[in-house]
């Protein structure tokens, strides 16, 4: 299963990365809600394990970590990392998409030096967000543009060649979509139908890279070792079995 | 409690609640039912007249090879690719663990090409540690029954018919040791299929792969026979065919399944509980169903006489069945008892106010049974395509009442009890095999499955002691992220009462074996045979229809089979 340029299904996605974020001590529940962003990752046809390999990281080597206050105004909600490290992308994507479902209509949601923003980009895809718009500037002071404008329908914007999945350190505006038309002269504009995405990748698989290995590293963490004794009898039938 | 639309009001009084029906004593006493998943595929490809064909049979004499049998629904066709090879006796075994099977099938969507065999030539027989593409949807394999295999085609070469006490001993010439879908190990995804008119019910596209995988087994059979009898073999007679079915071991892995998808649970239950609410809420009996239900009781004390198992509990239970049954049919030979309105309601009362749940869900299928054009659209209701989803804007207020209502059953379990924890459950790193061990026996526990419902209820009900009221369940897993799953199924529950097995899945005393006998009763499965607390082999398709057999008038009429002609 750890062999490079594989095609996974979309069940593999939710099945490893689920145990992948719980192998890196993520709640289950947290962990549940990164697969199913992962799912929505590849479902537009990216590699998840390239977006989210980073993420895991640094969570394992404490880069990031799952604490995040919320300072609250009448405009804005901000979403801050308290221990000066990255604000992990597992925690700020369900947090984001937990105040935009508690009605959170008419203020920005600013989500400070998040590690990988596809993935807050993916929790909201996932929940079916729109008419939401989110815009960052990352680490490398790479600039994108992501445009929810209608259920399952959203559209990419930048004017660099970094893949959006390799965007981190960001600091995320996520607020109601108003325009959509304004870009940039030299913006690269990609618009996504994810049903139609959704569609193609089940006829193909979901290809995955390098990164695979890493995510699949973490999800053996939840695998218990195996010992005389429960191989015997952890699992009920008989080491030769004749009828 | 409910709302839903296919039952009037009346037949939501005659709905039996959630804290009746999800409880592992009585999950663990399920029969199959006319809803069960494959009978509804049996009813449909006579519906729609399948088309089945033996496409390729390259095997040599000991029927090794490979083979391509397809059907043909009305607008596309599936094949089934089956891969065979002599393995020693030794290596034969159910466990997820094995390595080697005497049989290895994929069910392929549309009709494989060569370059398509040549490549699953080199993973199928891999099983696990193959790979699998969007062109597979379906990954099984299995053994042979070694008592009835070659007692079958030794006979038949000598053109005589087997032994049918002995075909019934076991039920079926090879057994599954697993089938997989839904994308596992790189197969097609569900949703690949989920809008196909065959494949809305619920496991359709598994089940299928298995009645391809029974016919197999039969045709293989027939073949080696007259391969080595020549002239003088014959073939089984039809309705010696029609009674083997193809076994299965089901072990562990099935329970974990289960309870990660309550949602698909609840789908199930209310579809059967619904049917049976139907059926007692009719004043008067349907034309000719009494009668009809009454023959059927003895057509099944007939299956009870045939169904031996070793295990102790089983045949007492089943001994203790066979006893309810004829005290049943007595009764019901008392047309009074039967004249009263609501006579269903009426039976199912007089069984659950006696007689064992065994003998209680027995009950309940008999009586859903003659009803089918009452009943048999619920069957379309039972799977599931949704995801429960985290209600952020719940008030804690709103979620503590939730629990209270509907978690009673884990709230009240002592867990500082060390039975109350014994169990855990987790994967191996030996091939992912999922595996129940005990918590002060094995190490492991801290990679155990999210699967402690009760547990993780109990510790959530005493955090929300000290909330307030007014909090919003997406302010509180700001603080308490440890709880955002268990408050998701919560959540779910409120909309979906059915979901949940109302009992403590790590206690000393659970027996994983009633989930799995919950679950293959929805299969449609007979002739439980528990080999211990963690698995059982079954019966499948055992007195379906072959093939040949689905445009007859009876086609659906399998159920609780008998050995033919021995009906009294």
């Amino acid at each position: 299963m750890a062999t490079e340029h594989l095609t996974i299904s979309l069940n593999e996605v939710l099945f490893f990365f689920t145990r992948a974020g719980f192998g890196v001590n993520a709640p289950i529940g947290i962990s549940e809600d990164f697969a199913y962003s992962n799912m929505w990752i590849a479902e537009n046809g990216f590699d998840p394990s390239s977006c989210s390999i980073e993420a895991l990281n640094n969570l394992d080597s404490h880069t990031s970590d799952l604490a995040v206050e919320l300072e609250k105004s009448d405009t804005q909600v901000h979403f801050v990392n308290p221990n000066n490290v990255y604000l992990s992308s597992l925690i700020a994507s369900v947090s984001v998409v937990d105040c935009i479902n508690i009605g959170s209509q008419d203020v920005e949601l600013i989500v400070k030096n998040v590690d990988s923003p596809l993935l807050v980009i993916a929790a909201m895809g996932a929940n079916q967000c729109s008419d939401w718009q989110a815009i960052w500037l990352d680490e490398n002071n790479y600039e994108y543009l992501v445009n929810f404008i209608e259920p399952g329908v959203w559209e990419m914007v930048s004017s660099n060649t970094q893949p959006i999945e390799l965007s981190k350190g960001g600091n995320m505006i996520i607020r109601p979509l108003v325009e959509t038309k304004k870009h940039p002269a030299n913006a690269v504009l990609r618009q996504f139908v994810t049903i139609e995405e959704k569609e193609k990748i089940l006829q193909t698989g979901v290809k995955v890279g390098e990164h695979w290995q890493g995510i699949y590293d973490y999800f053996s963490r939840c695998l218990v070792k195996s010992t005389a004794e429960s191989r015997a009898s952890g699992a009920g039938a008989g080491m030769v079995d004749t009828d | 409690m409910m709302s839903d639309s296919n039952l009037s009001n009346l037949s939501v009084e005659f709905m039996r609640p959630p804290e009746q029906v999800m409880r592992l004593d009585r999950m663990g006493s399920s029969h199959q039912t006319r809803l069960s998943f494959m009978r509804s595929l049996i009813r449909r490809m006579s519906r729609e007249n399948w088309k089945f064909e033996c496409l390729r049979r390259d095997i040599d004499n000991d029927g090794f090879g490979v083979s391509v049998y397809a059907v043909t629904t009305p607008l596309r066709t599936y094949s089934l690719i089956a891969f065979t090879q002599d393995i020693p006796p030794k290596k034969r075994t159910d466990r997820v663990i094995a390595e080697v099977w005497d049989a290895t099938f994929n069910l392929f969507d549309g009709i494989p090409t060569q370059a398509d065999i040549d490549y699953l030539a080199n993973n199928t027989p891999k099983q696990e540690g193959g790979r699998y593409r969007p062109s597979e949807l379906v990954l099984a394999r299995a053994n042979k029954s070694l008592r009835v295999f070659e007692h079958v085609i030794s006979t038949l070469a000598k053109g005589n018919q087997p032994d049918i006490e002995l075909l019934s001993s076991v039920g079926y010439l090879m057994r599954t040791t697993a089938v997989y879908g839904s994308g596992k190990f790189g197969c097609a995804d569900r949703a690949k299929i989920a809008d196909r008119e065959e494949c809305k019910g619920a496991f359709q596209i598994e089940l299928l792969a298995v009645y391809l995988i029974r016919w197999f087994t039969i045709d293989l059979a027939e073949h080696l026979a007259k391969k080595r009898g020549g002239d003088k073999a014959v073939k089984f007679e039809p309705h010696i065919r029609q009674f083997i079915g193809v076994g299965n071991a089901t072990g562990l892995g099935m329970a974990p399944f289960l309870l990660k998808h309550p949602v698909l649970i609840h789908n199930l239950v209310i579809a059967k509980e619904s049917a049976l609410a139907r059926v007692r809420s009719m004043e008067t009996p349907l034309k000719g169903t009494l009668e009809k239900f009454t023959q059927s009781l003895i057509q099944v004390s007939q299956h009870l006489r045939e169904w031996s198992v070793e295990d102790e509990v089983q045949t007492t239970r089943i001994d203790r069945l066979k006893d309810e049954i004829e005290s049943l049919s007595n009764w019901c030979s008392d047309e009074i008892n039967l004249m009263k309105p609501y006579p269903w309601n009426g039976i199912y009362q007089f069984v659950e106010d006696r007689f064992s749940l065994e003998c209680q869900e027995m009950v309940v299928s008999l009586i859903i049974e003659p009803h089918g054009s009452l009943v048999d659209d619920l069957a379309e209701t039972m799977s599931s395509v949704s995801t429960p989803k985290l209600v952020a804007n719940m008030p804690l207020s709103q979620l503590k009442e939730i629990v209270k209502d509907y978690y009673v059953w884990a709230t009240t379990i002592d867990f500082t009890l060390t039975d109350s924890q014994h169990h855990f459950w987790y994967y191996s790193e030996d091939k992912l095999e999922p595996r129940f061990g005990s918590r002060d026996v094995e190490e492991g526990s801290e990679q155990e499955m999210p699967l402690a419902i009760g547990r993780d209820v109990h510790d959530l009900n005493h955090a929300l002691l000290s909330t307030s009221d007014e909090m919003l369940v997406g302010e509180f897993v700001i603080s308490f992220p440890q709880f955002r799953h268990i408050i998701r199924r919560i959540q779910n529950t409120l909309q979906r009462p059915y979901s949940e097995v109302q009992d403590n899945l790590l206690d000393e005393s659970m027996r994983p074996l009633d989930l799995l006998r919950f679950k293959l009763a929805f299969f449609g499965a007979s002739k439980f045979d528990p080999k211990s607390d963690l698995w059982t082999r079954i019966s499948m398709y055992q007195g379906a229809p072959m093939p040949d057999q689905l445009s007859d008038p009876d086609h659906d009429k399998w159920f609780f089979p008998v050995i033919p002609n021995q009906v009294i």
